[in-house]
């Protein structure tokens, strides 16, 4: 399980921000928290998975693609600040994600 | 190892980027005269084309319009003296495919499209049948969610190690989507499409429409067409018509199509066609090359 920090969130917004700005050809600074990723950004449910192995591989994470997949069904996330959210609770519970 | 270029074609248009239109103009090309063209050929009255018109999202004419953006996509690379080393397409993407190949004119992919279409019509017209998208789940997850489930649908496409496409009965597709969701697939959705491509539905009319190419002029490819069935190259005439009969009525792989690509030592593919779906799904195909809309050109 990876450690927390207060300086976690900030990094993981920006590899968000910065993975989005490329795959969706926009600046950084046209994204925000509240922008909507399908919607807004174009975004997709394979950028969402290529973005969970960027912080599988950061993060050195232990979780299966499947069960963030069923998390996901629960608590769909339609902002960026949403998705953040996500992946905070994903590094912080890897697996264990499905007893919050 | 020199640098090879390839040149890729969907079958569908899930969503236009919005630059479609002004891509071709500024290169002096109009998709409305493309379209024009089917019309006369096929006798379909197709309207001027405009993003939201709803006629595209049928069944024949979303194809026949993937078609149309596809060769006009494919005819700007041309003015630009952008020649491809292979050629592939996704699906019914194979006629633009045969276009850029120089293997037929454009009104006899039209017509194929058309042909095919009609064929398969006693199938599409009962509504019982389907396809699906699944993303976030393993092949043989799904392969087992099917076996475990006693369904009959079949998985008919791997898009790549994330995305499968599987093909069947309407109401079993459904029954699998629900299971798929509840077993952490990210995305399992309906194809807006009522016939089961690729699928054993398909395989009583290998031998028609076998008949219906016959009856049509090919040329042997002046580029390399890869088979999305079994990734061989195709350098005849009759090798393509033994090829559409494979794509319409066998399963095929577009993830091991990609990596055929990657072996013959394509670093540059361009995807002619509307919307950027081929881009997309190329994520997670691994190889060091650069997949890129042609409107990027």
């Amino acid at each position: 399980m990876a450690q927390i920090t207060e300086s976690t969130r900030s990094e993981v917004k920006e590899i968000v921000l910065e993975f989005f700005a490329e795959e969706c050809e926009v600046e950084v600074s046209e994204i925000s928290e509240k922008s909507n990723i399908i919607g807004d950004l174009d975004g997709d449910s394979l950028m969402f998975l290529e973005l969970i192995e960027i912080f599988k591989k950061k993060y050195s994470l232990n979780i299966e693609l499947k069960t963030i997949g069923k998390y996901a069904v629960k608590n769909p996330v339609k902002t960026i600040g949403e998705l953040i959210d996500m992946q905070m609770l994903i590094i912080e519970h890897e697996n264990n994600i499905l007893d919050l | 190892m020199e640098n090879k270029t390839a040149f890729i074609f969907p079958a569908f248009i899930t969503e236009f980027t919005g630059k479609e239109i002004d891509f071709l103009r500024n290169n002096g090309l109009n998709p409305t005269k493309y379209l024009k063209i089917i019309s006369e050929t096929i006798n379909i009255d197709f309207p001027d084309f405009t993003y939201k018109n709803d006629l595209f999202r049928e069944e024949l004419t979303s194809q026949l319009l993937a078609y149309t953006f596809s060769c006009t996509y494919y005819d700007v690379l041309k003015q630009k003296s952008i020649i491809p080393d292979f050629v592939a397409g996704y699906s019914m993407g194979v006629y633009a495919s045969l276009y850029s190949s120089k293997s037929i004119k454009f009104e006899t992919g039209a017509k194929l499209i058309f042909d095919a279409y009609h064929l398969l019509y006693e199938l599409t017209k009962t509504g019982l049948y389907g396809m699906g998208a699944i993303i976030g789940l393993p092949y043989l997850d799904v392969q087992e969610l099917i076996q475990t489930s006693s369904l009959s649908v079949e998985i008919i496409n791997v898009n790549n190690e994330h995305s499968l496409v599987v093909a069947g009965l309407k109401k079993e597709i459904n029954i699998l989507l629900e299971k798929s969701k509840e077993e952490g697939a990210l995305t399992a959705a309906e194809l807006t499409v009522d016939t089961p491509y690729h699928s054993k539905y398909l395989s009583r009319f290998a031998i028609p429409f076998k008949t219906v190419l016959n009856k049509l002029e090919f040329d042997d490819p002046q580029v390399p067409i890869v088979s999305t069935y079994n990734q061989r190259l195709i350098f005849s005439a009759e090798d393509i018509k033994q090829e559409l009969v494979f794509n319409l009525t066998e399963k095929i792989s577009w993830h091991k199509t990609m990596q055929k690509l990657v072996e013959l030592g394509v670093n540059d593919m361009y995807e002619c066609g509307a919307g950027k779906d081929l881009k997309k799904i190329s994520r997670f195909i691994k190889g060091d090359y650069k997949l890129r809309s042609a409107y990027k050109i």
